[in-house]
Parts: structure tokens; C-alpha cells; sequence
């Protein structure tokens, strides 16, 4: 049989990642970290695999693909009492979505005056839900995926960080914490190759692809109670872009601009985690949209609608030993305005994952969804679905690397 | 005294023993710089989770912490609440995402010990009976 070569080039790197893995382990408590000094060095490699059988989803995997990997390679020190500095890079290759590009990831410098009070600058990692800033680590949950219902994994480019500052602290009160952030900024360059124009792209509006994406600035907030239950906390989260902005050819006229416009998209989300032994709860509520205007003059005058999605999930996992985790969670996700009760509007999915620790570096994880609706489905170029079918199984599994 | 009662007091002393080692109470040390400083039962959280990261008195908080092991296991159920496992996720998503400086992590409280006693602002935890002169041992009030 003959193998396409950029699976040869997939495969090469999955059987690297185990040479790697198998290097580790025979040293696995041997420590990464330079030692005696301030300079931390970390990262992770992960490779997986993910079989979709009847729809493309979450990106291009019906049948089968190796193209599911990503890295992160981070550098950081203390200078004095209290200032940090540090970046990452991170590369991703999600389906057709990340191609293995370097990407900075954050790069941050950071002066804590206090525990109640300190500032971040430079590209920060987005506070959104309870796990927005931890998209890619792997290595502190057992799922392979999070729940898609919030942490939709064709957005992780576009939501995983913003060039900007933040405030935040943690103040004593109530017998509890209260944990805070406050930040502005605008999200880095956002080509059309990012995972985000799928949505523009599936939309229809655009001959071929979408040219451009857009924000003008991004501003929110985030607030943690952790209660005096120990292990119970609440996090409210709340952010926006202004003018989130897309321009291509529009499809009935190709040689005019159509051009869409959300004067403010916005992010609301509602969670809880309880963390209780060996036991990890948690569920979080999320509403997204706003509205948004579409113009291609002089065919098309100004027309405009809101566009609303709301997310919900439940998850609970649990740590058996020091070598097993396992978890599960049912997430909702549903479009406010769909159009009949069909499938299209809605995407539910239940998920079961075991994590298996081979050391404290190597970790491998199997993970199976069935997931009914199509609703955030593509049919694009890179995510085709011509014909999508109302069930889908998803299997994934993942092997991760971090030090 | 006869078998029975020699088997007897075996048997207790093993009790005796089992008990001190089952109850073998983790302390927490600083270095000796950092003898005078203050601390509560909150602030002892916030230091362990990486959201106090200087001292009071001046220069950067340096935590040492034991990779596993039932004296880690307790000191991290009693003064953070959370598991070695929750402890090292905590600290992998901080330290892996521009939040903190990960913490200096030891196989042995030997090793952890001295680390602290050489080390200007550093805090570390052991078992009462392997905190001796090199460091300060503080306990938190209330």
C-alpha cells in the first residue's frame, strides 16, 4: 500500500517520540531541569492518532490520522524578588489546521508587588473557564480533549493568548481566596490558515476562503472564589473583542468584498470544580456570540442578526493510582437560533478516557466520544463533510512527553 | 516473666512503633535568614501555591519540595489540601504557562534540608524528626 508522505513524515515522528519516550524511561527519574540556578526550562511533545467513522470531526479524521501532535518548548527566570520573565514556543499539527508552525505561544514579563496584587505583560495566556490558560497541557488531566462544548479545539489559536497586560492578585476573605484577573490587549495576527476561519469559511459567504480575520481589542475579566470548603471553587469569567472583523470575496460576486462585523463577540462562562481526594468535579456553563452585520456594497446593503451559541458540561475524573486516571464528561453545545430541532443545531458528547503514567515524564491516554448533532460541524476545504451523519464515534489516542 | 507476656510487650512496642511512625508530623523550614518571619495557616497556602512569592522581610520566596512519599502526601493534604498529584498539577500548569516558577523538587528530606539551610528565602517541609540546626523550623500560628 502506498502512503501518502506526509504520513510517512507523521509516523517518522510518532516512532522519534518513542525512541524519545523509551530513552526516558530507562533515566525517567533523571531531572530535565537545569539545576542550581534561576533559569526553568520545560515542555512537552505529544503525539496521537484519532480515528473518526463517519464525520470529519473535530477536524480531518474519518478513517484515521497521525496528523494530531503538538510541542511547547519554555525558558523562564526570576530576576530578584520580583520579577519573571519567560516564553514558549508551541506548534501544533491538528488535521489540516496548525501544519507544524512555530508559534510564540506567551512571553511574559511579570512583577508581583504582592500576593494581593501584580501585573503581567507581553503575550499573556487567555483567562477563560477553569482551564483556558491550559489548553495544550496535557500532562494535568486525563482527558485527551476537553470538553468540546467550551473548548472547542479548532479555536485553540485563536483563544490561547492576547498581546496586552494583565492585572491580577488573590485577597483573604470569607474564610476563602479570592482570585483575580483584569486584562486588555488585542489577539495576536490572526491569518486566515487559523483554525477560527472555519467558521467564516463554513458559513458560506466567501468564495473559496475567507481573506482576512480581525479584532481591534480584547478586554475581560476573571474572578475565582475559592471557597472555605477546601477544594470547592467558582470562577466567573467575562471577555470580549471589539470589531471582530472578516473580509473575502463574496460568493454570488466574487469581484466585491463582503465583510462582516461583530461589534462586540463576547465570552461568558460559568464554572465550578471540587476537588476531593482522589476525585476531580467539574462543570462549566459558557454562552458566546453577539451581533453581527454583513456588507458587500454595492450588491449587498448592510444586513445584520445575532449569532448566539451556549455550552455546558459535566466532567469527574479520578485518579486510581499513581499509574491510572480515569474520566468522563457529557457536554452539550447548541446554537440559541436553530433553525428546527434537527441535528445540525445541536452537538452533544459523551466521553470515557483512561491516562496511563509510565513515569513522571511519559504519560499515554485513550480516549472514545460518541457524539451525536452536527451542529460546529464543517464542511470546508479542510474539514469536508459533504454528507454529514448524525452519530459519530471518535477515538483518540495520545501519548505526551513533558519535562 | 514468662513467654506469653514477653510475646505481649513484643507486641506493644511493635503498636508503639507502627503508631509514632503512622503519626510522624511534617514541619515546615525555612532557612535561617527567615527565622522571624510570620506565618498563618493561609499564608502557608498561598506561599505553596505560588501566589505569595516574596517574603515579608524582603528577597523572593525558593520553595523545596519532596517529589512523593507519605510526608509529602501529609503536608500537602494538610496545609494545601490537595494530593501529590493535584500539588504537581497545579504547578506544571503555573510554571507551563507564564504563571510561576515551579518549585525545586528532592527525593530525600536530607537533600531538601540542605537545600534550605544554604539557600537565602528558602521554604521546604520534612519529617519533625529530620528538621534539625541547620534550619528554622516555623510553625504556623492559629
Amino acid at each position: 500500500m502506498k502512503i501518502p508522505s506526509y504520513r510517512k513524515h507523521a509516523r517518522g515522528l510518532g516512532f522519534a517520540t518513542l525512541i524519545v519516550c523509551s530513552l526516558l524511561a530507562a533515566k525517567s527519574r533523571a531531572s530535565v531541569a537545569i539545576e542550581n540556578t534561576d533559569v526553568q526550562i520545560g515542555g512537552f511533545f505529544s503525539q496521537g492518532y484519532l480515528y473518526s467513522d463517519n464525520n470529519n470531526f473535530p477536524t480531518k479524521d474519518v478513517g484515521g490520522t497521525w496528523n494530531f501532535r503538538e510541542a511547547g518548548f519554555n525558558v523562564s527566570d526570576t530576576i530578584g524578588a520580583h520579577l519573571r520573565v519567560g516564553a514558549q514556543i508551541f506548534e501544533q499539527s491538528f488535521g489540516n489546521i496548525g501544519e507544524d508552525k512555530v508559534i510564540l505561544d506567551w512571553a511574559i514579563a511579570d512583577y508581583n508587588f504582592a500576593s494581593w496584587f501584580g501585573i503581567r505583560a507581553g503575550r499573556v495566556k487567555y483567562p477563560k473557564g477553569l482551564y483556558g490558560e491550559a489548553l495544550d497541557l496535557d500532562v494535568v488531566r486525563p482527558f485527551v480533549f476537553l470538553p468540546g462544548a467550551v473548548y472547542n479545539p479548532i479555536l485553540r489559536d485563536f483563544i490561547a493568548s492576547f498581546d496586552g497586560a494583565m492585572v491580577y492578585g488573590s485577597v483573604n476573605a470569607l474564610k476563602g481566596s479570592f482570585d483575580y484577573k483584569i486584562f486588555g490587549g488585542n489577539l495576536p495576527a490572526i491569518g486566515p490558515a487559523k483554525g477560527v476561519a472555519e467558521f467564516y469559511n463554513n458559513a458560506g459567504f466567501y468564495a473559496g476562503n475567507v481573506g482576512s480575520i480581525s479584532t481591534k481589542s480584547v478586554e475581560g475579566a476573571q474572578l475565582t472564589w475559592n471557597t472555605p470548603l477546601n477544594g470547592l471553587k467558582f470562577v466567573t469569567s467575562y471577555s470580549f473583542f471589539t470589531s471582530l472583523a472578516s473580509d473575502g470575496p463574496f460568493y454570488a460576486y466574487p469581484v466585491v468584498d463582503l465583510t462582516s462585523n461583530f461589534d462586540r463577540f463576547s465570552y461568558t462562562t460559568f464554572s465550578a470544580e471540587y476537588t476531593v481526594g482522589n476525585w476531580v468535579f467539574a462543570s462549566e456553563w459558557q454562552r458566546q456570540g453577539g451581533f453581527i452585520t454583513y456588507q458587500a456594497p454595492p450588491i449587498l446593503p448592510t444586513v445584520g442578526g445575532t449569532s448566539r451559541w451556549d455550552g455546558w458540561y459535566v466532567s469527574a475524573a479520578r485518579r486510581l493510582n499513581d499509574k491510572f486516571e480515569v474520566g468522563a464528561y457529557y457536554g452539550s453545545l447548541y446554537d440559541d437560533f436553530a433553525s428546527g430541532p434537527g441535528p445540525q443545531g445541536y452537538q452533544r458528547d459523551s466521553a470515557l478516557s483512561v491516562r496511563y503514567d509510565f513515569n513522571e515524564h511519559i504519560l499515554f491516554k485513550v480516549e472514545a466520544h460518541d457524539i451525536d448533532g452536527t451542529y460546529e460541524l464543517f464542511n470546508t476545504a479542510r474539514i469536508p463533510n459533504p454528507n454529514p451523519k448524525g452519530n459519530n464515534l471518535l477515538l483518540a489516542v495520545k501519548t505526551t512527553l513533558s519535562f | 516473666m514468662n513467654t506469653r507476656t514477653l510475646r505481649r510487650l513484643g507486641a506493644l512496642a511493635l503498636l508503639v512503633a507502627s503508631v509514632s511512625v503512622a503519626s510522624a508530623a511534617p514541619v515546615i523550614i525555612v532557612n535561617k535568614a527567615l527565622e522571624k518571619e510570620k506565618l498563618d495557616a493561609a499564608t502557608v497556602k498561598a506561599v505553596f501555591l505560588g501566589k505569595k512569592t516574596a517574603w515579608d522581610s524582603g528577597g523572593r520566596v525558593i520553595l523545596a519540595v519532596l517529589k512523593s512519599g507519605p510526608v509529602a502526601d501529609d503536608f500537602l493534604k494538610a496545609s494545601v489540601d490537595l494530593t501529590s498529584s493535584g500539588f504537581n498539577n497545579q504547578w506544571r500548569r503555573l510554571a507551563m504557562t507564564g504563571g510561576g516558577t515551579a518549585p525545586k523538587s528532592f527525593e530525600s528530606e536530607e537533600e531538601l534540608r540542605k537545600f534550605v539551610a544554604a539557600t537565602p528565602g528558602a521554604v521546604g517541609f520534612v519529617d519533625s524528626a529530620n528538621a534539625d540546626a541547620s534550619v528554622a523550623v516555623l510553625t504556623p500560628a492559629g
